[in-house]
């Protein structure tokens, strides 16, 4: 059998399932109780978008950090890195979230949850962003350095000939897993009452009690993002990795 | 070519060069013999000026080879092609000619295919080194050496990652810049190589130069080390 026709069929299979599941419900599923909430699910959708890209650039950045701490010559900054690394990897990322609402931005005087939310992502997420810059610029390897020292290109000329185009592509299949990983992540932000997808399902179902019909919905509207990421992913990976 | 090496010593963690002293006049083409570890990567790579030695001087052609200068007239190829990975085979040499020796676009990519053509590489001249087998892109990085008009070319072990057809493949294409006027310093184990290409030829062993001379000392070591080193890589 060809791939598409059996990539298709497995959709059909999961989308079967689906309507066996929908069908079988104890009380008829009547998704006509979306109506007047599209605006609801809608800012939910959003705002899970635009939290997860501010928490993906802002742990990029920290991560970057992280990574040069990780590489500092002082023994001190480098043992930093490794129990910071090793306290995050051992916290469950509600955990995380809560802690920094409640006990850490308290401390501070910040009581903005949401603000507090997004950066206890920020936190988790940065030993893993650290990762792969690593990795990254692990594999340029000490003989590139020493073929571009031998032809005399500039330390300028270096970066942006030699090693960012290498680097920016050995990064991106990681990164956007990371993305990933923090869009999945940001539903439970919703424990802080911030509006994301998940909050914007918990309220359709206190208003509405279809449980079913707002479960099946964010469910949905989540794979409408990370579907096409992960297949953005692999094309991207096929078509530039070196 | 012109080679003077006075108390040369390097270290790393150990010290693998010990007080060398050497000099040699009126040769092409020179071969490093030793077992990995004899010091002959790491002596290849001070010739080059890849590194700074430790102790000691050198001078090559009558240029320090710590000189910046001088690595403008130097080619080197490595064990491994090290081609940027991300750049076809042409850009590889056409990004060096543009931006180090100040070849317009035109120029550039003229002496470029000149050089991959040399290598029979014409027609591979567009695809990433990924896209082509280890011998290719192996004699595209010596396309890339010679791009620059070197001096002298450096090669250190350059087939020691193929296997013995794209071996032959590469070192035939090496034998035939024979004439082309550059100094060749090299470091390898095919020992048929050596005899057909080197016309001196330095033995190594433990950091020291053990032996020296034309290639015919191959067949009569006069040292332990080199007759032990000989009757294993016949």
């Amino acid at each position: 059998m060809n791939k598409f026709l059996s990539h298709l069929l497995a959709v059909l299979l999961f989308l079967g399932f689906m309507v066996f599941v929908v069908m079988n419900q104890a009380t008829p599923v009547r998704f006509e109780r979306l109506e007047g909430y599209g605006g609801l699910f809608l800012e939910g959708f959003i705002n899970t978008v635009i939290f997860s890209f501010i928490a993906l650039i802002g742990s990029m950045v920290t991560g970057f950090l992280l990574f040069l701490i990780s590489k500092s010559k002082y023994q001190l900054l480098r043992a930093f890195d490794t129990i910071f690394t090793e306290i995050i990897y051992g916290t469950p990322l509600l955990v995380m979230i809560m802690i920094m609402a409640f006990v850490i931005g308290p401390a501070f005087n910040v009581f903005n949850r949401p603000v507090m939310g997004i950066t206890g992502l920020i936190v988790y997420i940065t030993p893993y962003m650290k990762n792969i810059f690593r990795s990254s610029f692990s594999s340029i390897t000490e003989e590139q350095f020493m073929a571009m020292d031998l032809f005399g290109f500039t330390s300028y000329q270096k970066y942006r000939y030699i090693i960012i185009p290498q680097v920016v592509r050995i990064l991106m299949p990681p990164l956007m897993n990371n993305f990933s990983l923090i869009i999945k992540g940001s539903a439970l932000l919703n424990v802080l009452s911030v509006r994301e997808l998940f909050y914007a399902q918990s309220i359709f179902h206190s208003r509405t009690f279809a449980t079913v019909v707002g479960l099946i919905t964010m469910w949905m509207l989540y794979i409408i993002i990370t579907i096409p990421l992960s297949q953005f992913i692999r094309y991207f990976e096929r078509r530039w990795s070196l | 070519m012109k080679l003077d090496i006075k108390n040369l010593s390097h270290t790393y963690d150990i010290e693998v060069l010990h007080d060398l002293s050497f000099q040699l006049e009126g040769k092409r083409s020179l071969a490093l013999l030793g077992q990995s570890g004899s010091g002959k990567s790491t002596l290849l790579r001070i010739l080059a000026g890849l590194e700074k030695p430790t102790l000691g001087e050198v001078m090559f052609n009558d240029k320090r080879v710590t000189d910046p200068e001088y690595r403008k007239g130097v080619g080197f190829v490595f064990q491994s092609h090290n081609l940027f990975p991300h750049l076809t085979l042409l850009d590889n040499i056409t990004l060096v000619l543009e931006k180090t020796r100040g070849f317009t676009k035109e120029a550039a990519h003229k002496r470029a295919m000149e050089n991959l053509a040399t290598l029979q590489l014409d027609d591979q001249a567009h695809k990433a080194p990924r896209n082509v087998s280890g011998g290719q892109a192996q004699r595209a990085s010596i396309a890339r050496a010679l791009s620059v008009d070197p001096e002298v070319i450096f090669l250190d072990e350059p087939t020691s990652s193929l296997d013995p057809i794209l071996t032959n493949d590469v070192l035939t294409a090496v034998e035939e810049l024979r004439d082309s006027g550059k100094d060749f310093v090299f470091a390898t184990h095919v020992m048929s190589f050596v005899r057909d290409f080197a016309d001196y030829v330095i033995f190594m062993y433990k950091g020291k130069i053990v032996e020296h001379g034309p290639p015919e000392i191959m067949d009569g070591p006069k040292s332990e080390e080199m007759r032990s080193f000989m009757s294993k890589v016949r």
